[in-house]
């Protein structure tokens, strides 16, 4: 990997720095996407628990779930934004 | 009818479906036009082919659009909050009351019928009492005549019995006191045709009743 | 080939919009961003105006809508989060999140196709907006002292835990909350609007691909199906922006909870 980077360096460092920054680009935004996709998992997964066991409650339940999906999914959201904003 | 209007959604939505894609293929073409020519004055200005590359950050945010944003929100809060949503609310409101108005009245309504079926089963059950009275008391006073009735009835019974037994007693006594007498006249006819003029007439009967007499004391 | 013909435009191309009105000044040039603002200013009053301006006992049509709509804000919103003296911010949470939605809708709507919330500007300057409002409340209601110590110190915690929780605490309500706030939103429809593009400029390639031509109606569903799917994300951010505005004043009006 190192090797294929500074030959890629020797040869044209304008086109090294763009596949990184697609590289980064995508690592940032994959690793990103990990905790937020488990976490809004199980927001959702035990608000359908919490709603089959009181269905009387489910109301209010949903209304919390999607306060808990705005809160987790923003840290991937911040994963998204990041990916634009680093450039070459 | 039906059909016609099926096929007419299936139409409209093919239409709205179609024009997405159309609206962003050209969206796409003209951007792309846009862009070479924002790109080839970036170059011209900078004097460098990367600056081409070099188009501002999606994220910052634009100073028009900061200034129009604000100018937008401003102004439609202002007609929300000052005619939008008072008159909503106002009519909301007005609903609300009416609807409490009519359960408040429809309440009143129903305490009063509640009030009024009490009133007549009150006097229902009045009625019922005052008929089972009277129908006691009419119990009570057929009772009462059946008991006089046959009180009566006894009693005359017993006057009749009475009545007839001394009638009976009388006629035995009027018939035993007349057959007395013409057991002694046939008697003492008997005897005098028997006897024939030695005993008079008035000896023969004193003897004929006192032995009448010694006999009916015994037989009596 | 295929990948070749397949071209997916820069993302500042998809959302930069080039001025058509006043050109030169840079404060107040109007592109199409700015006029879908515009429309939708125009849109949601004349929807509320007529909606309110029906005076039916039964409501229907637009003014079911729009009452639907309040009611909506009022009972779903502010009732679960800031209790009933929150009910003084409807005209507020309504026109914000009427707002938003408007300026997110126009994503699927044709020929206007671009969320105007994909762009920094608006969400911005809606958190901003609501960062100031609830601090301000906060400072308002607990004294600045108190708003501070609450946020700083809150109650309920173990005091060894405050080494841990105060600096947490201090950078999540003063500087996380505004930026998750916009970023939220923005980065949201941005997604939603690059997803659209790539299925639109994909099926637009495979048309133009000789035998992959036959592969077009999947993608083309598929972003028909997408579409389906913005429409229901464009109204969950309107919602969540405003519950969360909710969440953020109502947490400023009764620090306990």
């Amino acid at each position: 990997m190192l090797v294929l980077i500074h030959l890629l360096a020797v040869q044209d460092s304008g086109e090294l720095l763009k596949g990184l920054t697609a590289v980064g680009r995508g690592i940032v935004y994959g690793g990103a996407a990990i905790g937020p996709g488990i976490g809004i998992g199980l927001v959702v997964g035990n608000a359908i628990t919490a709603m089959s066991r009181q269905p009387e409650s489910a109301g209010m339940v949903r209304t919390t779930m999607f306060l808990g999906i705005a809160f987790t999914e923003a840290l991937a959201l911040f994963g998204f934004v990041l990916a634009f904003i680093i450039s070459g | 009818m039906r059909t016609r209007r099926i096929v007419l959604g299936l139409a409209v939505a093919g239409a709205a479906l179609a024009l997405p894609f159309a609206g962003f293929a050209s969206a796409a073409e003209r951007q792309l036009s846009t862009a070479s020519e924002e790109c080839i004055k970036n170059v011209e200005a900078k004097d460098d082919p990367a600056a081409c590359q070099t188009a501002p950050k999606p994220i910052l945010p634009a100073k028009n659009e900061i200034v129009w944003g604000a100018l937008s929100f401003i102004i439609l809060f202002g007609v929300l909050g000052k005619f939008g949503y008072p008159a909503i609310k106002s009519m909301m409101d007005a609903r609300t009351e009416r609807i409490r108005n009519d359960l408040d009245g429809a309440d009143r309504a129903r305490s009063e019928a509640e009030g009024v079926l009490a009133d007549y089963q009150r006097q229902l059950a009045e009625a019922r009492t005052e008929a089972t009275r009277i129908i006691e008391e009419a119990r009570q006073q057929a009772d009462q005549v059946r008991r006089d009735l046959t009180a009566r009835a006894e009693a005359e019974a017993a006057e009749l019995r009475q009545r007839n037994a001394d009638q009976i007693a009388g006629e035995r006594d009027r018939v035993l006191g007349e057959l007395r007498t013409q057991v002694g006249v046939l008697a003492i006819e008997l005897a005098g045709k028997v006897v024939e003029s030695n005993l008079d007439q008035e000896t023969n009967q004193r003897l004929i009743e006192s032995y009448i007499d010694s006999v009916g004391s015994g037989t009596r | 080939m295929l990948l070749a013909s397949l071209e997916v435009p820069p993302i500042n191309h998809l959302i930069r919009w080039p001025a058509f009105w006043f050109k030169d000044n840079a404060y107040f040039a109007v592109n199409k961003v700015v006029l879908l603002m515009w429309i939708a200013v125009l849109m949601v009053s004349a929807f509320y105006l007529i909606g309110g301006r029906q005076k039916k006992l039964v409501p229907s049509g637009l003014q079911g809508l729009a009452e639907s709509a309040v009611d909506f804000v009022r009972e779903g919103i502010i009732l679960q989060t800031m209790g009933s003296e929150g009910l003084w911010w409807t005209p507020l949470m309504l026109t914000m999140f009427s707002f938003i939605f408007a300026l997110n809708i126009f994503e699927v709507i044709p020929i206007a196709q671009m969320p105007v919330n994909a762009r920094m500007a608006v969400p911005l300057l809606l958190a901003l907006m609501v960062w100031v409002l609830y601090n301000a409340v906060g400072i308002k209601h607990q004294g600045l002292f108190g708003y501070f110590k609450n946020i700083m110190f809150p109650p309920g915690v173990p005091v060894a835990l405050y080494v841990l929780v105060t600096p947490i605490e201090l950078v999540s309500t003063i500087i996380v909350r505004p930026l998750s706030l916009s970023v939220r939103l923005f980065a949201n429809m941005l997604a939603g609007h690059l997803i659209l593009v790539t299925f639109a400029v994909m099926t637009s390639a495979l048309l133009g691909a000789g035998v992959f031509a036959v592969l077009s109606p999947l993608t083309f569903l598929l972003l028909v199906g997408l579409t389906g799917f913005e429409v229901l994300v464009a109204f969950l951010q309107a919602f969540i922006f405003t519950i969360l505005t909710g969440v953020y004043i109502g947490g400023a009006l009764h620090p306990e909870h």
